[in-house]
């Protein structure tokens, strides 16, 4: 089928643990199939948290990877595919599936819930942007490119908490 | 007789052919047998074989010809989109506008809200070209006016969230209403400029910037009035409405009335003051625009 499970798994240390630099050859290959895991398992614990809203996870995630490659492209030297993109930003879900997973258990619309969104927000745009810094070898922008992705990221979250 | 090798898919006469007139292959099982038949004994590349495998080998050649077709086709279109969009959207000139780190945004950030101390308004050169924003923070970029503007949409949204005004439909009609308000602005303003025949080196790509700058100080006005109601509202919105007005007036007098300067001796008076005043109304434009997209947002 062509997925390795082992690069899957990689990758998504990479993500869990967004203070380790990255190594630049892990976005080698785009592979879709951990993204769309993600994706599913986000629509998943926002139904199971009585939210029906998986229309606007679709779109709002292709819109977001749209305007991110594009940004890219313009900021970066070298250019970068849209299914690297996609893919990238797949992976850096999976805090917010953590996040959704707790929305579950307890209503997230009080000081802790505000305070644990930003802290996983931070988190998710921090690893996307270390991942995207070290495959694209541009430097000194990390802030730069993470900004975008924590406001993707930000209108995930309010998705999971509204 | 025409050779077998030569017409392999589109046998027009052979023995056991009902039809010496039939322009195409009836590929049906029935005579697979006479193609079979023909195959065998001259064809070097295809296994002589009996009929069933003929009929796959007939799917086969056919399948890999479409995908090929297919994936030149994918590749056409590829190529025609990036023509295209390279004819509308200048990619290379836009690159230089996102050449930008860190610490330009910064310090563009810092010049936004404080222009008083700056002293040096002017772009540096390098051959001709002006420098990229990331070696002088007086070039214009487009990052932060994009970005400003996008968190300007969402911010809205938040505001009108926290009125229980917030639709997904409102949130599309407040970008769009500054979209349109932009391209009004630039419009106005190159026409303005057409009108008093100035030859600046302000492209429109600048001016875009130089307008969106002001999404800056309408996100930290619409956020003190979030936080802080509207007296923190006012009083950062007037902030950034002065400083915008001098940051316009200082880079746009360098831009505009460069040449004047330049000139040295023939100095039209009138010219000048009519370059003057289009400096003004565009800066004056600025907190004006600030407060009337923004005060709907903060009861």
């Amino acid at each position: 089928l062509g997925i390795h499970f082992d690069h899957i798994w990689q990758k998504t240390l990479t993500v869990l643990n967004p203070m380790k630099p990255a190594d630049g050859s892990i976005m080698n290959e785009t592979d879709l199939t951990g993204p769309i895991l993600f994706c599913v398992a986000l629509g998943a614990t926002l139904l199971l948290a009585g939210k029906v809203q998986f229309g606007y996870v679709y779109g709002l995630s292709a819109i977001g990877c749209l305007v991110i490659h594009a940004l890219l492209n313009l900021m970066s030297s070298s250019g970068v595919s849209y299914g690297c993109v996609a893919s990238v930003l797949g992976y850096c879900l999976l805090p917010m599936v953590i996040l959704s997973g707790c929305a579950m258990f307890f209503s997230l619309q009080g000081t802790f819930g505000i305070v644990s969104s930003l802290v996983i927000i931070g988190w998710c745009s921090l690893s996307a942007s270390k991942i995207f810094i070290s495959a694209l070898d541009m430097e000194g922008q990390q802030l730069l490119v993470a900004y975008p992705c924590a406001l993707l990221y930000g209108l995930f979250a309010l998705l999971t908490i509204f | 007789m025409p050779g077998p090798a030569s017409k392999r898919r589109i046998p027009v006469s052979q023995p056991g052919m009902a039809d010496p007139h039939q322009l195409f292959d009836d590929t049906s099982s029935a005579q697979s047998r006479g193609y079979g038949a023909q195959r065998a004994p001259g064809d070097l590349s295809y296994p002589a074989a009996s009929a069933t495998p003929q009929a796959a080998f007939l799917a086969d050649p056919v399948s890999n010809m479409a995908m090929a077709y297919g994936s030149s086709l994918a590749a056409q279109g590829k190529e025609l989109v990036d023509k295209n969009i390279d004819r509308f959207i200048p990619v290379t000139k836009l690159k230089y506008y996102f050449a930008v780190d860190t610490m330009y945004v910064g310090r563009k950030l810092g010049l936004l809200f404080f222009p008083y101390l700056h002293q040096d308004w002017e772009v540096q050169y390098q051959q001709d070209t002006p420098v990229a924003p990331r070696f002088d923070v007086n070039a214009p970029d487009l990052y932060i006016p994009a970005m400003a503007f996008i968190t300007y949409v969402l911010v809205a949204g938040l505001a009108l969230g926290t009125q229980d005004r917030f639709s997904p439909d409102l949130l599309g009609l407040q970008a769009s209403s500054a979209l349109a308000w932009l391209t009004l602005e630039v419009l106005a303003i190159l026409l303005s400029l057409y009108l008093v025949t100035v030859n600046t080196d302000l492209t429109t790509i600048d001016l875009v910037a130089f307008l969106g700058y002001k999404y800056v100080g309408m996100i930290g006005g619409v956020l003190m009035g979030l936080l802080f109601g509207k007296i923190g509202y006012y009083l950062v919105l007037g902030w950034c409405c002065v400083s915008i007005f001098v940051f316009m007036i200082r880079t746009l007098r360098l831009k505009i009335l460069a040449e004047a300067a330049a000139e040295g001796v023939p100095v039209r008076e009138a010219r000048n003051q009519l370059r003057m005043y289009l400096t003004m109304a565009v800066a004056a434009a600025q907190p004006l625009l600030m407060y009337w997209l923004t005060f709907h947002l903060v009861r």
